[in-house]
């Protein structure tokens, strides 16, 4: 752990002067962001920072945004959430699992201020939390992915096994079955959130094994895609739309958009209307989507993708819906049976159809 | 078949950025200097290069710059530790610091762009033999690159009057500073060296082997690099015997998971630092043979009139 601490540490430290805000009248709200990887053109924190904009753009005077990047979750975190309150933050939005337990202590001890956290599950008055309904359109690119493997081995690049990725690589193989029942799926997992060399070795690992789609499950950087589009493999990416990396080999892009969520939050706050609630944003309300379908897929198949998005965005259907078997055999949905939410937060089986076992 | 071109040829490449940045830091701790700063000074290298290639197109540009900022790196470095006696474990974590921020500096506004990587030529004719050709014929030009430096930085340690110089100063400053060798300068060059090999691996991690910019993408390979002197007992061939080692358990790591078996993968993603610890402990068992070939004033604070 010595070369993360040090090089956490040294680049925390250099976050921290971007803080260095004049103090002034409270007047308008003022709002700071935490991200916990620098803002790229794309990847999760840029995803965040479009909320950001969204949100100055949206209010314009009646709003003051600052962020720091690259905060690494622990004491760091927990120093600069307490700075941002000291110079008269009225609302924080923390944008890492990790962040939770300082930002509620901080939650509790200002209640006056509004707090959103990503991907979290505790919720206070003034403490909500935000994450997405993901594996919806896992479903809908497994769909595609089904469609044009030719060799019938899809391969998956995961950073760890917690339930949010579970639940994507399950809709996303029950959605490659939908189309392609003969397809395995296999998964190689980085342990490690960020590593784009590894990432890049895992692809080409995958492609060594025939697998001829590549699923790039929450890897920030465009490592995945641009091995794909060299070796010209079929790609697919989470979180941001990454077609320039990849013009002829991306399948699709998974995206997430939290403009509106901001953007509603920010006014509850204004409002004094602020309610700390757990928001899952689906399709149905515009949160999730998938951009930039390659040309590839079949009509048949994104005719199929079309249905399914439509019940989807409908809320009529739910991809994790039985009958499905797990791994071992056993049934864990029955016929018709509908995953219950706290099920899937806390999902730690995968369905038969993946090779590869959960690390355990 | 196409697992095994994967593994031995992607070990070369895998490999490449350790080579390079291993025997700069041999050499220089061979004189006698500890640089623990080589992370920071891979990671300001590949920032650098990123950027110079992206402005300038050119790779040879990418390289020079990535080299000349990992020296200019370690000259802080050497500056600290041989001219104001600074404790050099210290200087060298500090100096190591200072490269990841500077490196997040410089490539700020290139977080997360793209390159084209440095092209495949290989080698002409030999890479049409099958399966051969693509295991050992298809790489980039600094593969080779890496590859000759391995026996160079032998000769020139082992059978050269600079060679005996930088090992004797590296035994004993102190007796070598008396003999009228010139240790505060053959030090700096070491330590120069080392930060300009750093800084070409760091240049290969972000303009060839994954060719795009992230703030934190050498992922402790610097770390890796001190390391795999300690543990190769400061010879040229065990160290880069590790380094291949390292490179390949980390691709068959990969490839098992890939393949599906049934092994926990935590457990494989410790396979690489645990084989690459194993192995290079047993060749290097015998505590004599330690003591010959490890720098004696290594680490010491340099005290000269």
């Amino acid at each position: 752990m010595l070369p993360n601490f040090l090089s956490r540490t040294g680049l925390a430290a250099a976050a921290t002067t971007l803080l260095a805000v004049p103090a002034v009248a409270q007047d308008p709200l003022t709002i700071g962001f935490i991200y916990p990887s620098p803002v790229a053109d794309v990847g999760w924190a840029a995803e965040l920072n479009n909320g950001r904009l969204a949100v100055e753009e949206h209010f314009g005077d009646q709003v003051r945004t600052l962020f720091v990047e690259n905060v690494p979750e622990g004491p760091d975190a927990a120093r600069i959430m307490n700075q941002m309150a000291a110079q008269g933050a009225d609302m924080i939005m923390l944008g890492s699992f990790g962040y939770m337990n300082d930002g509620l202590t901080l939650a509790q001890r200002n209640p006056d201020m509004t707090f959103i956290h990503a991907s979290g599950y505790e919720v206070a008055p003034n403490f909500g939390n935000f994450q997405s309904r993901n594996y919806e359109s896992s479903y809908l690119v497994g769909m595609a992915a089904g469609d044009v493997t030719e060799t019938d081995t899809i391969g998956i690049v995961a950073a760890y096994a917690i339930p949010e990725v579970i639940g994507m690589i399950n809709a996303f193989t029950l959605g490659i079955q939908e189309i392609n029942p003969d397809a395995t799926v296999r998964v190689v997992w980085l342990n490690s959130w960020f590593d784009p060399p590894k990432a890049q070795e895992s692809a080409r690992a995958l492609m060594a094994q025939e697998a001829d789609v590549i699923y790039s499950l929450y890897q920030d950087t465009p490592s995945v895609v641009t091995v794909a589009e060299e070796e010209g493999v079929w790609v697919i990416n989470t979180s941001s739309d990454m077609k320039e990396y990849a013009p002829n080999w991306l399948l699709a892009s998974q995206v997430a958009d939290w403009e509106s969520y901001f953007v509603e939050s920010v006014q509850a706050t204004l409002d004094g209307t602020f309610e700390g609630s757990a928001f899952w944003g689906g399709m149905a309300d515009g949160t999730v989507d998938v951009r930039s379908w390659a040309d590839a897929i079949s009509d048949e198949t994104m005719a199929k993708i079309e249905e399914a998005s439509a019940a989807l965005r409908a809320g009529e259907f739910h991809p994790l819906t039985g009958p499905i078997v797990d791994q071992a055999g056993t049934e864990r949905l029955a016929d018709g049976e509908v995953i219950e939410d706290g099920a899937l937060l806390g999902i730690d089986w995968l369905v038969s159809g993946v090779a590869t076992n959960l690390p355990q | 078949m196409d697992v095994l071109i994967f593994i031995v040829g992607g070990t070369l490449a895998a490999a490449t950025a350790l080579i390079f940045a291993a025997m700069g830091e041999l050499v220089a701790e061979k004189s006698g200097v500890l640089n623990l700063g080589i992370e920071g000074m891979m990671a300001t290298g590949a920032a650098m290069a990123f950027v110079v290639l992206s402005l300038s197109g050119s790779y040879t540009l990418g390289f020079v710059a990535g080299a000349a900022l990992g020296m200019v790196l370690s000259l802080v470095h050497a500056a600290l530790t041989i001219i104001f006696r600074a404790n050099q474990v210290a200087s060298g974590l500090a100096v190591g610091i200072l490269g990841l921020g500077l490196s997040s500096a410089i490539g700020k506004r290139y977080e997360g762009r793209t390159v084209a990587g440095l092209p495949e030529n290989g080698i002409p004719f030999l890479s049409d033999i099958p399966v051969i050709g693509p295991m050992f014929f298809q790489q980039d030009i600094m593969v080779y690159l890496s590859i000759l430096l391995i026996p160079a930085t032998w000769y020139v340690l082992n059978r050269t009057k600079l060679g005996l110089t930088i090992r004797a100063i590296g035994e004993s400053p102190e007796a070598a500073h008396a003999l009228g060798l010139k240790v505060r300068l053959i030090r700096t060059g070491c330590v120069a060296f080392g930060g300009a090999m750093a800084g070409i691996g760091g240049a290969y991690m972000s303009t060839a082997y994954t060719p795009l910019w992230a703030e934190g993408m050498i992922a402790g390979r610097g770390w890796i690099v001190v390391a795999l002197t300690v543990f190769g007992t400061w010879m040229v061939g065990r160290v880069a015997f590790g380094a291949y080692l390292f490179g390949s358990i980390s691709l068959l790591e990969l490839s098992i998971q890939a393949f599906g078996l049934n092994i926990p993968s935590q457990l494989m993603s410790a396979l690489p630092y645990l084989v690459t610890i194993v192995m290079l402990a047993i060749i290097s068992r015998n505590p004599t043979f330690i003591k010959l070939n490890s720098p004696a004033s290594l680490g010491a604070t340099l005290k000269l009139s």
